[in-house]
């Protein structure tokens, strides 16, 4: 907390450079910083005074030589709705949704889950190549979609599904991507898991996660902010979130982001998923402060740190932080602690790296999807028979958009040379055309009958 | 990366004592170091002012011209204290005053640029401005009076941060707006290089078409400047070269710069536009003042000839020209010069057709030759035109080592160089 407060005495309300900073640079003649904030008044600069004169920061003297303690043992706290048992701690904090909206969340949570069961197996089964699955994350998928407007612009990693799921994307476009089929939006070009939707304002994943050799560069919060700049200078009353893991905020790109995001006064949502683990990499070899929460206000970011398990806690700051960034054109920072119950995608195997005690509490004492059917049980809007058929139901579902979607040919071999400019350049064109030729010759030995004609 | 060269004052970053006569480019260096410091740093000034153009590309010796009394002398006192100064090793040549475009107007490289940034701000409301040092004009001035005229909110600086500023315009263009982005120097877009090659050039093909990044342009000085040494006068464009989804520009003048460049911007593919710092005074000439567009992805031959091929771009396209010209006077030979403009993708049909016909290629960059873009013209070239070649195809570059400091005149691939390449061909 000292590391918090301090911060917090030090910036203050204000961001950038304090008033007498800005005079100073006045003096020797910078136009630019001068011209940008000429609402300035003119006050005396005088080396007679003694407060500090610095540009680079808005603070006080001090005599006393005293290290800043990094904070770690007793963090930044997490702010939750419900306990563990899925009860209203403080009822003031209950946002008191209506049935429909929650029996919403918990059917898009649960649907995701069986969605996730399915693929998994499928890709243990050889049907798909590759599957990340969602298991624990749901509440911050869930939480944070629901508390965004539909038009709000969504930066994802790749552990986001739910937020595709909560805004209705069909379970047979879920589908086509995994299998790259001819219904894939994305033209079969990526691996599984790497969904995008233009009309949902869901904006194509990118990672480049090969089966061996997983990367954590996968969150780019450049662009987010870049769109969320544009957005307010459209006056579009849209807010931009960008979603990472605490493994991807290591990469130089979270820095560049956070910082451009806060110079620049973007409206913009920055939603860590601290999810304990980048792929085998526990969050203690991943960083020593203490945790994501504590580096936003480093950048003069507003940060909150809440349990990611809780759908309610997840959605209540989701919601005032969306309502506060587009107001004041700033970016906040939501760090959701939470728990990766699965493995890292298909190509890991947890157990190499933790125990299957640690997961199993997870998924049997604090599991997003149980506090939840908890809440709802207790307040009578859901029972055991509901849950028996909705399973069956969200089973059968899942297993027609599968089946349907594995029975569809790959697209055309030729559009694996569309899209890499808006027009084929002449040189592309005569490579695919060279392709076409040589597998007038050669076809028998390419898997022609599994892609369109 | 460190703070940047400012090229209107003299090459080194040290300052010189008020006493010594301030002769940085005509620009007063900034005061106040130790004399021993601004001694040398005066030394400097005068070893690496750079020239402006109509100076023949030959060394002139110096005989302690102005120097004043009460100097620290330099280790080779007693013997003839010749200095050595350096002319560029080009000369710009402008070409004729375009007519089809309406008024033009006396314009140097910069100038240009800023004319084209000023019409892009105009017609398209969607487009911002943005990097390291943008908001004052920039540090090769290419920025100047833009914010004045355009607001804070489409003209405005960054923190230093060029993965930042790149994924920032990618994020703009994202959501269909023009995002105009500055790199400091070309030597510094490499932190930039996944943004650009794992995120801009993939955006579109990765999405299958829903989203792309079309309306992002980079922009970086680029190339030899006399003085530059490791980090100021890099020539990238093979890294990028290497990349599908992007374009990659470098114009050889003021005219060319304003209309590739409004090109780019308005491309919807994202765009890399390099220019050659050098020209940004050197290269003066009428340019319209209207917006008006050079298509990309376009070569142009810019002196007809029979005899043996010259492909360049930037700065060196200057070079070659005077090499056609060595090679008529003293050889009788007659070359046909072609300025590739677009790097990629390059336009392979008119390069060939010359080569069809003259029988001889000679390509020539400042980067280093090993995998220097060069390689990859020359490579296509032999395939496509085989039977045709009367020798084997000449790349004349850099050599294969960081661009020097002090051996700058050692390592550019210069006139001579190019001359005695070309001799050799005709000879084979």
């Amino acid at each position: 907390m000292a590391v918090v407060t301090a911060a917090a005495r030090v910036l203050g309300s204000s961001r950038g450079l304090g008033q007498d900073g800005l005079l100073l640079l006045r003096r020797l003649g910078v136009r630019g910083l001068a011209i940008s904030h000429p609402q300035r008044q003119q006050q005396r600069f005088s080396s007679l005074d003694d407060k500090p004169q610095f540009p680079g920061a808005s603070a006080e003297f001090i005599d006393k030589l005293e290290f800043i303690q990094p904070n770690v043992i007793s963090g930044i706290p997490i702010y939750r709705v419900m306990d563990r048992q899925g009860q209203i701690i403080n009822p003031s904090e209950d946002p008191n949704l209506p049935q429909e909206k929650v029996l919403k969340f918990y059917k898009s949570m649960t649907l995701l889950n069986t969605m996730d069961r399915i693929l998994y197996e499928s890709q243990r089964q050889g049907r798909i190549s590759f599957y990340m699955t969602n298991y624990g994350e749901e509440g911050t998928h869930v939480g944070s979609a629901a508390a965004l407007d539909n038009t709000d612009l969504v930066f994802g990693q790749y552990r986001e599904a739910g937020v595709l799921m909560y805004r209705d994307y069909p379970l047979e476009l879920f589908m086509a991507q995994c299998y790259g089929n001819v219904s894939d939006l994305g033209k079969g070009r990526q691996m599984p898991v790497h969904y995008g939707c233009k009309e949902r304002h869901f904006v194509t994943i990118s990672s480049p996660l090969a089966t061996q050799i997983p990367q954590g560069e996968d969150a780019h919060p450049g662009p987010a902010v870049g769109a969320a700049y544009a957005a307010k200078r459209a006056n579009a009353n849209r807010v931009v979130i960008c979603y990472f893991g605490e493994g991807a905020a290591s990469e130089g790109d979270a820095h560049a982001g956070f910082n451009f995001a806060a110079t620049l006064e973007c409206p913009i949502i920055f939603f860590c998923r601290n999810n304990g683990y980048a792929i085998s990499t526990p969050t203690s070899e991943q960083y020593r402060g203490d945790g994501i929460a504590a580096r936003g206000p480093g950048y003069g970011i507003m940060s909150i740190r809440v349990d990611g398990n809780d759908v309610f806690a997840v959605y209540n700051a989701t919601k005032e932080a969306r309502r506060r960034a587009v107001a004041e054109n700033q970016p906040f920072l939501i760090e959701a602690m939470t728990y990766r119950i699965g493995h890292h995608s298909t190509s890991d195997d947890s157990s190499a790296y933790r125990s299957v005690d640690e997961v199993n509490y997870w998924d049997k004492q604090d599991h997003p999807i149980s506090r939840l059917r908890h809440y709802l049980q207790s307040r009578g809007w859901w029972d055991d028979e509901q849950e028996k058929d909705w399973r069956k139901q969200s089973r059968k579902k899942v297993m027609e958009a599968f089946e349907q979607a594995e029975r569809k040919p790959k697209p055309n071999f030729s559009l694996l040379f569309s899209d890499v400019y808006q027009e084929m350049p002449a040189q592309l064109r005569k490579q695919q055309e060279s392709l076409a030729r040589h597998l007038q010759t050669y076809g028998e030995h390419y898997p022609l009958d599994h892609f369109e004609k | 990366m460190g703070p940047p060269l400012q090229p209107n004052q003299c090459g080194s970053r040290l300052g010189a004592p008020p006493s010594l006569p301030a002769e940085c480019g005509g620009v007063a260096c900034k005061p106040g170091l130790r004399v021993g410091m601004a001694v040398a740093a005066a030394i400097a000034c005068r070893l690496l002012r750079l020239r402006a153009a109509g100076a023949g590309g030959h060394w002139r010796r110096l005989r302690g011209a102005g120097l004043p009394r009460g100097f620290l002398q330099p280790a080779s006192a007693g013997e003839d204290a010749a200095q050595w100064r350096r002319v560029a090793h080009f000369t710009f040549q402008p070409d004729p005053e375009p007519l089809e475009y309406g008024q033009t107007q006396k314009m140097n490289l910069f100038q240009a640029v800023t004319s084209a940034l000023d019409n892009s701000l105009a017609k398209d409301p969607t487009a911002v401005i943005f990097g390291e040092d943008v908001a004052f004009g920039g540090v090769f001035r290419c920025t100047v009076g833009l914010r004045d005229k355009y607001g804070k909110d489409r003209v405005f600086n960054t923190p230093l941060c060029e993965q930042g500023i790149v994924g920032f315009g990618i994020g703009i263009a994202v959501t269909g707006a023009t995002a105009i982005a500055e790199i400091q120097f070309a030597d510094y877009i490499f932190p930039a290089f996944d943004q650009i090659v794992n995120e801009a050039a993939k955006y579109r093909y990765r999405s299958g078409d829903l989203f792309n990044c079309g309306s992002l342009t980079i922009r970086a000085p680029w190339g030899c400047v006399g003085h530059g040494a490791v980090y100021h006068s890099q020539s990238p464009e093979a890294f990028f070269a290497h990349c599908p989804g992007i374009k990659v520009v470098v114009p050889r003048s003021p005219f060319q710069a304003k209309g590739l460049l409004l090109s780019c911007i308005e491309d919807k593919n994202p765009c890399i536009f390099f220019e050659p710092k050098i020209l940004y005074r050197a290269a003066v000439e009428q340019v319209p003042v209207e917006p008006y567009n050079i298509p990309l992805s376009q070569a142009e031959v810019i002196q007809e000839g029979s005899d043996v091929t010259l492909v360049a771009w930037g700065t060196q396209v200057h070079v070659i020209r005077e090499v056609a010209s060595m090679a008529q006077e003293k050889l009788g030979v007659s070359c046909e010069v072609i300025d590739l403009r677009t790097i990629i993708p390059w336009d392979v049909d008119t390069v060939c057709k010359s080569v069809i016909k003259t029988g001889r290629l000679l390509v020539s960059h400042e980067a280093p030759l090993t995998g220097g873009f060069a390689s990859e013209i020359s490579s296509t070239v032999q395939e496509e035109c085989f039977l045709n070649l009367e020798a084997p195809i000449s790349r004349v570059c850099g050599y294969d080592t960081p661009f020097p400091h002090v051996f700058e005149p050692f390592y550019i691939p210069d006139k001579w160089k190019c001359y005695d390449a070309l001799r050799k061909m005709i000879n084979y």
